[in-house]
């Protein structure tokens, strides 16, 4: 296969799951403001001014985001096309890349892609965020899963799949990490060590909405959906399936599917070093303040697998890193 | 006659709480409003979020209905609402534990022994048995009204299987989502954390060690609460289970699983009491579990609602609620009860028979508003036939004095916003102490004029926010710690110089995009 059409389907992969994530979280942003209530222990303490240094952004651009810090953010998100991280530009891009991989997807794939970037589109979408952002989130999230579930029953699961899967994971795991990184506090304040901790957890809570799996979360574990039992199950839970430890493992099934010599290759063999690691803290209990070092430390290493895949497929640097552009 | 409205005042202003409400709205405009709710009927019947009506023209899957506009309950008021349920529950549950104890209630004479044993509710079965912690009804929902002059009072009390909470979330995420601008100037209290609130409950009860078990049982998917049922079951993460999972060996209560057989220890119930065990209740019960109240008697698996229960929400032992509480509790009721009048007694029945057009007669046993009887707005042959069937069998009545409940401004079926009645069942868990849920199901009656505020009769529901202490909004502050700065995004795409270059073609012809 091309390296040239391998990077197309990789980066189709990764815009999508981007702009998915990206309504995920911000529709879980709107309802965790809804609940907040100062007095509360549960009230949430993440603010919108947070989502800019998640997407990239260095503190002191941040800072300019200010009162209507809501609007401003999710307007840049959602609808804004000079941003190249908003949904619109991420399922633009994707829709330009399927478009030049007319011939190597299944051409239901390419028309639900494109029926979802033309329903963009639409001139009233500007002032739909504002008053009823759920549903425009809503219609990115079915679209996606709509893409992803044509390509599982009609797309041959062939070199080419294994790509666009891959630009997917390495997506969702980077994501993962950004929100964990964003959301949980770095320590747990002093006095509340020895404390029994809440019941109700309100950025934790957030969190796992923002993923998709709060409903996964209270099925399979026993614990109260709190920052610690919440940042384990993300970082490593290996059955659910956007847990930083799963897409790190799906990426490696697909990297190890296309390519010729796994043994010999290596952003599969940095791959294995990282889930190994992952597989290591699994069975170990970290200290919650030790996180923010773990979070940093993997995001690194998947920083690492990714320019290996830049390199060793596709024949190119790294690609190059932006951010959410403040105006 | 005179009627109370909540959000506006005699004098046509708005209450102090209610006018920067009263301002939203008026920005919304009418038509945003009747927009939000096309959608919102499409959005609870695609999630279903539905009920389907009783009657000859019941009709299936009927959208919940939700009205827009939100009944304000200011923090001082709630607080003093708060202590008043939970009074009232703390009476209830050591009422329920005395009549299967000592009795002395009944020895005592203030709750007439032989009232108490002859109510459907009453169950022999249960006598003895010590549920864990003292509590019995662990989850209860008493309905509140005000009348004409604002004050709260109680209008009865659902303490067997009370439901409505998952309409309570349900209501508040659609409103969030549908008209989030309202909320824009309020701090509301959440409500979302009952499901959190009962798990923990449920699990404390769990005589086992370990992570304990705990499932949902539901009579099955033709019970018109089932929606709640898997409401709960799936926000608290737990089994929802019919009667034919559980088995009972040895006195244990286990679940049929494809691994085998799995410990139960603690089981919510959302089945009446009387289907519960055909063994030792109703024996035609296709719905329970042979050998479940041995189980339960030996603390081998703990029930909530505990059964028998249902002795305490009867419409006659209603009356004795007050007494109740200084009884036990030592302490004045902070909510009053409604007049209420017992037919069995011979002068209290002569009295109510010449008013029968003033009062509302209700029949004891029953529970959501069926058989009852509002005299001020019933016909002559009626009010006969009434007079008929409680000369026949008094003692299955009672009759109260007609409340005129208050009334919020409502959309009623997109026309005009217009005064509608309205009542209100806030939710109390009892674990290691009774937490209520700030606000509660407000029903409110679509029909002009009318009281019936049943959602099986055509009644509506408000989302009824508690307003946090200050009322007005906190603007949530910089986050309480700083986040790490993070790598930016990786980026891709065409360049445009690439784009030009390839539009411009070899020959210049213009190749089009398809």
């Amino acid at each position: 296969m091309l390296a040239r059409i391998a990077n197309d389907l990789y980066w189709l992969g990764r815009h999508l799951v981007r702009a998915e994530h990206t309504a995920r979280m911000l529709d879980a942003l709107f309802q965790a403001e809804l609940d907040h209530w100062s007095e509360h222990p549960s009230s949430v303490r993440i603010s919108w001014r947070s989502i800019p240094l998640l997407m990239g952004a260095s503190p002191g651009e941040a800072e300019v985001v200010e009162d209507d810090a809501r609007e401003t953010v999710t307007r840049q998100l959602t609808t804004d096309e000079r941003n190249a991280v908003s949904i619109v530009s991420c399922v633009s891009a994707a829709r330009e890349e399927a478009r030049t991989l007319r011939d190597t997807i299944s051409t239901e794939m390419w028309e639900s892609l494109n029926t979802f970037f033309l329903e963009l589109q639409k001139p009233d979408l500007g002032g739909r965020p504002r008053t009823g952002p759920h549903s425009v989130y809503a219609f990115v999230r079915e679209r996606c899963a709509l893409f992803w579930g044509l390509s599982l029953s009609t797309m041959q699961r062939d070199e080419a799949r294994s790509f666009l899967v891959a630009g997917g994971r390495v997506e969702a795991a980077d994501m993962v990490l950004r929100m964990l990184r964003v959301a949980l506090p770095p320590v747990r304040p002093a006095d509340d060590a020895t404390k029994e901790l809440p019941r109700r957890d309100g950025n934790a809570l957030a969190l796992l909405r923002a993923v998709g799996g709060l409903q996964a979360f209270m099925r399979s574990q026993a614990a109260p959906p709190n920052a610690e039992p919440v940042a384990h199950f993300l970082l490593v839970e290996a059955d659910f399936p956007e847990s930083v430890a799963a897409s790190a493992e799906a990426l490696h099934r697909s990297l190890a599917r296309a390519d010729r010599d796994p043994q010999a290759s290596p952003p599969v063999l940095r791959l294995r070093r990282l889930l190994a690691d992952l597989e290591l803290r699994r069975h170990s209990t970290v200290p919650y303040d030790e996180l923010p070092a773990a979070f940093r430390e993997i995001q690194q290493e998947l920083g690492l697998v990714e320019r290996e895949i830049d390199a060793h497929y596709f024949f190119r640097e790294a690609a190059p890193e932006g951010s959410l552009v403040v105006q | 006659m005179e009627l109370y409205d909540e959000l506006i005042a005699a004098d046509g202003s708005p209450r102090a709480h209610a006018s920067v409400l009263i301002d939203s709205l008026n920005r919304l405009g009418h038509e945003r409003l009747v927009a939000s709710a096309k959608r919102r009927d499409a959005i609870f019947v695609q999630q279903g979020i539905t009920f389907d009506t009783y009657g000859p023209d019941g009709e299936r899957d009927r959208p919940f209905p939700l009205d827009l506009i939100p009944r304000l309950i200011p923090s001082r008021e709630w607080e003093e609402l708060e202590r008043g349920i939970r009074q009232r529950v703390l009476a209830l549950n050591r009422f329920i534990a005395d009549v299967y104890d000592a009795g002395e209630i009944l020895s005592d004479g203030v709750v007439p022994w032989e009232l108490a044993v002859t109510r459907a509710g009453f169950t022999r079965e249960a006598h003895g048995i010590k549920p864990p912690g003292g509590v019995w009804c662990h989850v209860s929902g008493c309905d509140l009204v005000r009348d004409a002059g604002g004050t709260w009072r109680a209008l009865e009390d659902n303490v067997r299987v009370p439901s409505g909470i998952s309409y309570v979330l349900e209501n508040r995420a659609a409103m969030s989502r549908l008209v989030p601008e309202l909320f824009t100037d309020y701090a509301v209290r959440p409500v979302g954390d009952y499901p959190e609130q009962l798990l923990a409950a449920l699990r404390a009860l769990a005589p086992g060690g370990g992570t304990p078990t705990v499932v949902v049982w539901t009579p099955g998917p033709a019970n018109s609460a089932y929606f709640e049922h898997a409401f709960l079951a799936r926000r608290m993460g737990v089994e929802l289970v019919q009667g034919g999972d559980l088995v009972v060996r040895d006195a244990t209560c286990y679940l049929r699983t494809t691994t085998g057989l799995a410990r139960v220890d603690a089981i919510y119930r959302r089945v009446d009491d009387a289907f519960i065990d055909p063994l030792a209740l109703r024996p035609d019960s296709l719905l329970g579990v042979p050998g479940l109240m041995r189980a339960f008697r030996e603390g081998n698996v703990a029930i909530a609602n505990a059964p028998g229960t249902g002795v305490a929400d009867d419409k006659a032992i209603y009356h004795y609620v007050p007494e109740m509480i200084r009884y036990y509790l030592g302490e004045e009721p902070l909510i009053a009860n409604v007049p209420t009048y017992l037919l069995s007694d011979p002068e209290q029945r002569a009295e109510v028979l010449a008013n029968l057009d003033k009062l509302v007669v209700k029949p004891t046993g029953e529970s959501g508003g069926a058989g009852v009887f509002v005299g001020p707005t019933s016909g002559e042959r009626e009010v006969e036939e009434l007079r008929r069937l409680v000369e026949l069998e008094p003692s299955r009545w009672i009759a109260q004095e007609t409340v005129w409940l208050s009334t919020m401004p409502t959309m009623s079926h997109e026309g005009p916003v217009a005064p509608r009645h309205v009542d209100l069942r806030p939710f109390a868990i009892y674990g290691d102490d009774v937490w209520v849920v700030p606000g509660g199901l407000t029903r409110v009656a679509m029909q002009k004029g009318s009281m019936i505020v049943n959602s099986s009769r055509g009644g509506g529901s408000k989302d009824t926010w508690v307003l946090a202490a200050d009322g007005a909004r906190q603007h949530p502050e910089a986050p309480a710690f700083d986040p790490p700065t993070l790598p930016g995004m990786r980026q891709v795409g065409w360049t445009e110089q690439q784009r030009q270059q390839q539009q411009a073609g070899p020959t210049g012809s213009a190749r089009g995009r398809r």
